[in-house]
């Protein structure tokens, strides 16, 4: 199964959208509650991150019998250092994000605690594609 | 396909009166509701008991069965079991005595008032707290209906829920208790309950907790404000209920906000049901961070605005917390004695309070296996993607996606849609199977 869904810059209010969408979905296949807070909490945070930093992106989600990939590519000024992003704390968001709640510097690190396979392809001034696999239980 | 019924409800259509508008369908909640034959027809397993459909019937046509009123006298001993909402119904102008007065001369020979229990409620939750250090929001389990609506839309925050029992519980085991020791018969004891809403009928009947209940009967609250309002204007005795006397926090507890404050560290109160709708989403996509006690209440304002009650809640909200300030204003004066939490929490109370287990039951799952359901879905979203997605109501489904999971469950034909029908010769005998003899009575019209 196959969705995809757009996502705006800077519009916090909109984003969970796509996450919601899976997470009913995930509840109609019966999948157990563990995994579906896994996928939605991952694909939450990825999304805000391409809502506070990009241009604007897409989120592909596909869901088959045994796992879950979401990918989240955006049009964006990429991460210039990926190990420091890695690192719970360090954030680049502006005032304006942190002062929204969002720019705590855990996006990265939570999608990472969440999913059980993550790929993060950035290149600077063009942008980055966060690639996210849940496994089934 | 035989069901398995999880739930049982108090609540009816009456099919003379249904004119099957789709009012209440497109209000349900939980999507509970759909139109066969021209009638509401309600899903046991998916209704949660919020009474919203009662709210939104224009035609008066959807019910709460009650005990008939006549069983009181089954038992020498009748007791009222009183919720504070009902003494918000009444103008503050009437005394508390003189509407006690008037539900003895009904015939009830104690009365008591649940909310005397709420010390010891407190005392339940804070240990349920403090034994559950793992979980970090808790919601309280006082309405009926919220748990019910986690288990059937949100099954992974069942274990969020205190597990323990409605004070309702607590107060008919007291009293019937104390009135055996005076030397009743157990058998002679009759406890009813005056209800605010539909979802504590279904909770007192068929219980979440699957334990036996000392609650008799039920008696729904409009019906009995009646019957009182028109003996009170010639109320001239005093009644006092049998617990001993309320405090501020007691009068005020089935108020929105009047659970959350008495607990320690953090507390939300949240009503009215689109607010506990999103909250509960927000709750379970953990985009959230609500660390500590949840109060939700189905009904705005809380239990002053179940279905049941006759006055506007902010009024009734408002004579309460009247009541509340005037407690306050006695006891500071010494005008009132300051009520004591006389009876100490004891083992046998918390083993009968305690709830084992609440089980999720999602409506949600299209298929107990996974491979089928997972086919099911997949031919839900292309069906989804061919109907019109105006969510006309007129298949007898409240929404286009509700229509495509009927398909896909095999309990509706895509036939139904209106819009996909409006070239075929099938179409009216489909609006025939939803709507009934009407649409008959004009084709015949036509005919001549």
């Amino acid at each position: 199964m196959h969705y995809t869904f757009n996502i705006e810059r800077g519009n916090f209010t909109d984003a969970g959208q796509a996450s919601s969408s899976v997470k009913r979905t995930l509840k109609q296949l019966g999948v157990n509650p563990a995994d579906i807070k896994r996928t939605v909490v991952a694909l939450f945070e990825a999304e805000i991150n391409a809502v506070a930093h990009a241009y604007g992106g897409t989120i592909d989600v596909d869901i088959d019998g045994q796992k879950i990939v979401m990918v989240v590519a955006d049009q964006g000024p990429g991460i210039p250092d990926l190990n420091l992003a890695m690192q719970e704390g360090w954030s680049t968001a502006s005032p304006q994000v942190r002062e929204m709640g969002y720019g705590a510097g855990m996006g990265l690190p939570n999608i990472k605690k969440n999913t059980d396979d993550l790929k993060i392809d950035t290149k600077v001034g063009v942008g980055t594609t966060v690639t996210m696999t849940v496994y089934l239980a | 396909m035989a069901q398995e019924i999880y739930f049982r409800h108090s609540l009816r259509v009456n099919d003379y009166l249904c004119k099957g508008c789709t009012t209440c369908m497109r209000t349900c909640p939980t999507a509970a509701i759909r139109i066969r034959d021209g009638k509401a027809v309600i899903s046991d397993n998916k209704c949660v008991d919020c009474g919203e459909c009662i709210k939104a019937c224009p035609h008066k046509a959807i019910y709460i069965k009650q005990d008939d009123f006549g069983r009181l006298f089954n038992y020498r001993y009748r007791v009222c079991l009183v919720p504070t909402a009902f003494i918000g119904q009444f103008d503050t102008k009437y005394k508390t005595k003189a509407i006690y007065s008037c539900l003895l001369k009904l015939g009830f020979t104690h009365i008591y008032e649940v909310e005397h229990e709420v010390a010891r409620m407190i005392e339940l939750y804070n240990r349920y707290m403090d034994d559950h250090p793992e979980i970090t929001t808790f919601i309280s389990p006082y309405c009926p209906a919220v748990t019910r609506l986690i288990q059937v839309r949100f099954p992974s925050l069942v274990d969020n829920i205190i597990h323990v029992r409605a004070p309702l519980e607590l107060a008919s085991r007291m009293i019937t208790k104390k009135l055996v020791d005076e030397g009743a018969r157990r058998e002679s004891i009759g406890v009813f309950y005056v209800t605010p809403c539909a979802a504590k009928i279904a909770a007192v009947k068929y219980p979440v907790s699957g334990k036996d209940t000392y609650v008799s009967g039920v008696i729904n609250m409009d019906f009995l404000y009646n019957k009182v309002m028109l003996m009170l204007h010639d109320s001239d005795k005093n009644a006092q209920p049998i617990n001993h006397k309320l405090n501020s926090r007691d009068v005020q507890w089935s108020l929105a906000g009047g659970e959350a404050p008495h607990f320690r560290g953090y507390h939300y109160a949240v009503d009215g049901l689109s607010n506990v709708l999103q909250f509960l989403e927000k709750l379970e996509d953990e985009t959230v961070d609500a660390p500590g006690l949840v109060e939700m209440r189905i009904c705005d304002q809380g239990c002053v605005g179940g279905v049941l009650t006759t006055n506007n809640r902010f009024v009734a909200r408002k004579r309460l917390e009247y009541r509340a300030r005037l407690f306050e204003r006695l006891e500071r004066s010494n005008l009132r004695e300051t009520p004591s939490d006389d009876e100490p929490l004891t083992d046998e109370m918390i083993d009968v309070m305690t709830i084992p287990e609440i089980k999720p039951r999602s409506i949600l799952k299209l298929n107990d296996d996974f491979a089928e359901a997972f086919k099911m879905a997949e031919r839900m979203k292309t069906i989804e993607k061919a109907l019109p997605g105006v969510n006309c109501s007129a298949c007898g489904a409240p929404s286009c996606a509700a229509l495509a999971e009927d398909i896909v469950r095999g309990e509706a034909s895509i036939d139904t849609c209106i819009f996909i029908n409006r070239h075929s010769q099938a179409s009216e005998n489909a609006i025939h199977s939803i709507w009934g003899d009407r649409v008959k009575t004009k084709e015949t019209n036509n005919d001549k």
